[in-house]
């Protein structure tokens, strides 16, 4: 027998094992569509239908016209009105709005006098991101309402308009007018997807065949330990790949994210980095003596650097800059720049090399440390 | 129940912890990771947003506008070009992700006493960065009128003047929001992770049948084996808010007392549901990929990182299901808000019944199985 017949033995091993537990194989096929559904549907940070309660006091037409204002963008939702003015810290203290807009009486005599009507918009900073957008929104809002009145009443006077005018601020959103962050999302989910099921994967398994001592038995068979590495790896290489390629096909057909670039670029970097990601998790397998703790490590090494600090959902580039030279020691950062490239920019390998030559050095760095760990554990 | 009984198996259950010093060593360790991640990067405020200015107005009024926008720290001016095509290019490539156009005629439409509209370009790719911008963006010019205003003398002609105010952790950082949700998300995967394995562990090894050939009884035995991984999992928790309070400088306005009740519904939540995976699964590998199935969904639904408001409509719902979404909502009241036991009743009602029947289920099934 030489080397590549004990490897392929192994490799059939693992399959036979998979095989046999037909739920382990299910889930490492549904985990990331799964996945990919969920982010794809639920990471977003776009604000709309703010919960808000109006408190008018005043209760005239005017008034009414006013707070008709607030249900007709559709940032503010209007979810009905509250008695008196106290009841807004109750409001808030129990989350059932994150805006409260006060009319006080005496609103419509004011505008009508031509005088200021005040007005209190309340915004629960509870909830920083809401509460920035409401905040500006109500601005806006007020602002331009402000001066629709002014208008009327000038016009009426016969006086000169040109203080009533104003900046007005009209957003448009390119690339993805409906702000839909699946386009941008999913390319880079690939490389996280891939990360956590290779890393928890090989992790798991190898340590599982030393909880069940069928690790010594190897070790009195003819087989080396770079065949055992290889044999293990090889199914969880093929399974990765199935894996993205169902995350690509679904991406593309489901989401339609489109591929623009260079597929080589993207199987190359896919290669080295499931490669990363394999060496990683038999570095925790053999840093972690039991599965829950490999199970813990994995999470907090793959699943955590992988979903925040590989500028997936939040930008690296405001986070802090001891941060930022940490995520560059976790491959996903890299792979998610090279995928987001070649599906949306239509990168090629001369515009992604520095990415692609530190995810090389990564792979090779990790290979290297995760078979000498191995093998010194192995021989312990 | 025989309290020797219990600290027998509690002592047990630590000497097998000491066997494995990793475990005990990466629960401790895990609140700081989680501190660090969601507090630095999950929470980190963006600014610096890398910004185009196209000036086709050469105005007094578009100068004041360029000013304002490259004064503030939220956004850094990269560029600016001459044209509006010129962003196609700035934009495609990445190098800004807003941009502010300000068009031919707007001192004119000011001077007339008209509208001027000014563009605000986001790139709605990255939806933090192109949500964040707008906000920020409709700040700054909010605040430019104000001072336009008040220039002209326009307070003399009547409007409304709306005075927003922020009620509640003023400055609006994301850390003051993230990390109470933190206490309940740590003690989640601690928990889940550790006794989903429990006992499909004692009957792999086949020591389970051993326990039960002594005196030991099996609500002793449940005990015994909660009992430890619960104290560890409050542990957390308590790193946690310590960090989070003294570090990051959290506030603390709510009653200690609602915080403890509600993590402790919720670790009940947590702690069926890890048996109930433990249950259902043969080996301890199909434990562990039961557990990831199962947690990845309450993360991410349950609005501790991404709020529930901006999901689509349909997920909304769903969102109610799951135990995490309700702790967090008590954490964060009672954190910022100080909101009391009252005003958190719904949330508090679902817990309870959540632990009611996943605890209940979760124990029911446990001691059927060991009955077997």
């Amino acid at each position: 027998m030489n080397g590549l017949d004990r490897i392929m033995a192994i490799v059939v091993k693992e399959f036979r094992h998979l095989l046999r537990d037909p739920r382990v194989l299910a889930t490492v096929l549904l985990l990331p569509i799964a996945q990919m559904l969920l982010f794809a549907y639920a990471i977003s940070f776009d604000v709309r239908n703010v919960p808000t309660i109006v408190i008018d006091q005043d209760q005239t037409p005017a008034s009414r016209a006013y707070v008709q204002t607030y249900s007709a963008g559709g940032f503010f939702q209007v979810r009905g009105d509250a008695a008196g003015i106290g009841d807004v810290d109750g409001i808030f203290r129990r989350g059932e709005a994150s805006v409260v807009v006060v009319v006080p009486a005496g609103f419509e005599r004011a505008i009508t006098s031509g005088a200021k009507a005040d007005v209190d918009v309340i915004v629960d900073g509870s909830d920083p991101n809401a509460a920035r957008m409401g905040q500006a929104y109500a601005l806006a809002l007020n602002r331009l309402y402000g001066q629709q009145v002014a208008a009327v009443w000038a016009e009426k006077q016969g006086l000169d308009l040109s203080a009533a005018g104003g900046l007005d601020p009209r957003v448009r959103t390119w690339f993805n007018p409906d702000r839909q962050s699946s386009i941008f999302l999913i390319p880079g989910l690939v490389a996280v997807i891939l990360m956590i099921v290779c890393v928890q994967q090989t992790a798991v398994t190898v340590v599982r065949e030393r909880d069940l001592h069928t690790a010594e038995q190897m070790v009195v068979s003819p087989v080396t330990h770079t065949e055992l590495i290889v044999g293990k790896l090889l199914p969880w290489t093929i399974l990765a790949f199935f894996d993205m390629g169902m995350v690509v096909a679904v991406g593309m057909l489901v989401f339609g994210v489109p591929l623009r670039g260079s597929v080589v670029l993207l199987l190359v970097a896919s290669l080295l980095f499931v490669f990363a990601s394999l060496a990683m998790g038999v570095i925790v397998s053999t840093i972690a003596p039991s599965m829950e703790t490999a199970n813990v490590m994995a999470l907090m090494l793959a699943f955590l650097p992988g979903l925040l600090l590989s500028g997936l959902a939040f930008p690296l580039e405001s986070i802090p800059v001891v941060l930022q030279w940490v995520s560059s020691v976790f491959p996903a950062r890299y792979m998610v720049d090279i995928s987001r490239g070649v599906f949306l920019k239509g990168a090629g390998f001369s515009d992604e090399w520095p990415q692609l030559g530190s995810l090389a050095l990564y792979t090779v760095v990790a290979l290297f440390l995760a078979v000498r760990l191995y093998a010194r554990k192995v021989r312990t | 129940m025989n309290v020797r009984h219990v600290r027998l198996l509690v002592w047990k259950e630590f000497v097998q912890l000491r066997r494995d010093p990793m475990l005990l060593r990466v629960v401790m360790i895990m609140p700081f990771v989680y501190l660090i991640m969601f507090g630095y990067v999950v929470a980190a405020d963006v600014t610096h947003l890398p910004t185009a200015i196209v000036d086709l107005d050469h105005s007094v009024t578009s100068r004041q506008i360029d000013s304002a926008f490259s004064s503030t720290a939220y956004f850094d001016v990269k560029a600016r070009p001459d044209t509006e095509a010129a962003l196609q290019t700035l934009l495609d490539r990445g190098d800004v992700q807003v941009a502010i156009v300000i068009p031919d005629g707007t001192q004119a439409a000011l001077d007339t006493g008209q509208v001027a509209g000014i563009g605000i370009v986001v790139d709605g790719a990255d939806s933090q960065s192109s949500s964040v911008g707008t906000s920020y963006a409709m700040q700054i010019i909010a605040d430019l009128n104000q001072a336009r205003a008040a220039d002209l003398g326009a307070g003399a002609l009547p409007g409304v003047d709306a005075r927003v105010r922020v009620e509640y952790n003023q400055t609006l950082a994301s850390v003051n929001t993230m990390i109470p949700g933190l206490l309940a998300s740590v003690l989640m995967v601690t928990l889940m992770v550790v006794l989903s394995q429990a006992v499909v562990k004692e009957r792999e090894s086949g020591t389970l049948e051993q326990m039960f050939t002594t005196p030991v009884s099996r609500g002793e035995y449940l005990v015994g084996k909660l009992l430890p991984y619960g104290l560890l999992a409050c542990a957390q928790s308590a790193i946690t808010a310590f960090v989070g309070t003294w570090w990051f400088g959290v506030p603390f306005t709510g009653s200690v007392w609602i915080v403890c009740l509600g993590l402790l519904l919720f670790m009940l939540t947590t702690i069926g549901l890890g048996l109930l995976v433990s249950l259902v699964s043969r080996t301890r590998q199909q434990a562990q990929q039961t557990i990831m199935f199962v947690m990845l969904p309450m993360f991410i639904l349950s609005g501790f990182i991404f709020p529930i408001e901006s999901m689509p409509a349909p997920i909304q719902p769903f969102t109610k299901l799951i135990p995490l979404t309700h702790a967090v909502v008590i954490l964060r009241a009672s954190f910022v808000k100080g909101s009391g036991l009252a005003d958190l009743a719904e949330p508090f009602l679902y817990l309870v019944g959540f632990a009611i029947v996943i605890f209940g289920a979760a124990i029911i099934a446990v001691r059927r199985r060991l009955s077997e």
